[in-house]
């Protein structure tokens, strides 16, 4: 076959070593961020290296929470429902990236906006470590 | 190759990296994970690496960065300086990877190490921007996208080489 013969021994080293590479990278957080059952988790909204709020999650299991965020770029509004998170971007923002990321339920995953310097995660009140340490 | 036949040649391959550029963006992968692509761009890149060299090839990627954010009409944004990073940073490895292990990495060795490059320099900056390690959690998403995109972007790029006619290659061992 062609492009077996194109590719070099170190080309198939290359990219056995980014795969496993990656994958230890995929599996720091699942350590780091084990979910236990009496966790209470938090949003946090982060703006501009602030943190602009902080909502309990358990509080949208009654009636899903508005609420909105002014940025450079625009307004953002930030849904919460039934434990889970997600953001609608403003029309001008360029690539839409945080409404892509769709719904975060868990500690670990990042909902983020580069273009309005916004950024939101879940947090529990009893974890030692926060999401800056890794 | 005459200087002339050189301007002409590497003019065109930047409005081909334009035109791949833009072609990119309807491809919607960041629905997938955030910051994905093709990296189609990157085939322009890679031929005039290993035409022309260093200098010209860092021309094509310069030009086609800061023309296709004038287009796009993100020149000077965030945006911009992720793309910016992000070629720079692929494009400097790609040479080390191009001119000093070329007998050992094939273009798909080269290419590959370009996208990974691309995504860690764009993570990378965009943590600059947005200060929050959480960001961080996407890296091994890309990276591990990065592979089948460098590897097909290597392989188109080494294709066409072979179809590029010969008065263009003179200089390029083969």
């Amino acid at each position: 076959m062609r492009i077996l013969d194109i590719t070099t021994i170190y080309d198939k080293i290359l990219i056995i070593i980014v795969v496993i590479a990656s994958l230890i990278m995929l599996l720091i957080p699942f350590y780091y961020f084990r979910a236990s059952e009496d966790d209470e988790l938090y949003l946090i909204v982060q703006q501009d290296n602030q943190i602009v709020r902080e909502v309990p999650l358990a509080d949208s299991y009654d009636s899903p929470i508005h609420f909105t965020v002014e940025g450079p770029i625009g307004i953002h509004h930030i849904e919460i429902n039934q434990g889970r998170v997600r953001v609608e971007a403003p029309p001008n923002d360029p690539l839409k990236i945080c409404e892509k990321t769709g719904w975060i339920d868990r500690k670990g995953p990042v909902i983020i906006c580069v273009p309005n310097r916004l950024s939101l995660w879940i947090e529990s009140t009893n974890s030692d470590i926060d999401g800056m340490s890794w | 190759m005459k200087k002339t036949k050189k301007m002409v040649v590497v003019a065109l391959l930047i409005a081909l990296g334009l035109v791949l550029h833009l072609v990119e963006s309807i491809f919607p992968l960041a629905a997938l994970i955030p910051g994905a692509k093709l990296g189609l761009a990157n085939i322009v890149t890679l031929i005039a690496l290993v035409l022309f060299g260093f200098v010209s090839a860092f021309q094509v990627l310069i030009f086609r960065v800061i023309l296709a954010s004038l287009l796009a009409g993100s020149f000077m944004t965030i945006s911009f300086y992720l793309s910016f990073s992000g070629g720079l940073l692929s494009f400097l490895l790609m040479y080390l990877a191009y001119n000093f292990s070329k007998d050992k990495l094939s273009l798909i060795g080269v290419s590959i190490i370009g996208a990974v490059a691309h995504n860690t320099a764009q993570v990378i900056a965009a943590y600059f921007i947005i200060e929050n390690p959480g960001i961080f959690y996407y890296l091994p998403f890309l990276t591990l996208f990065a592979i089948p995109t460098g590897f097909s972007i290597g392989l188109v790029s080494h294709f066409t080489i072979d179809y590029l006619p010969s008065s263009l290659k003179q200089g390029v061992s083969k």
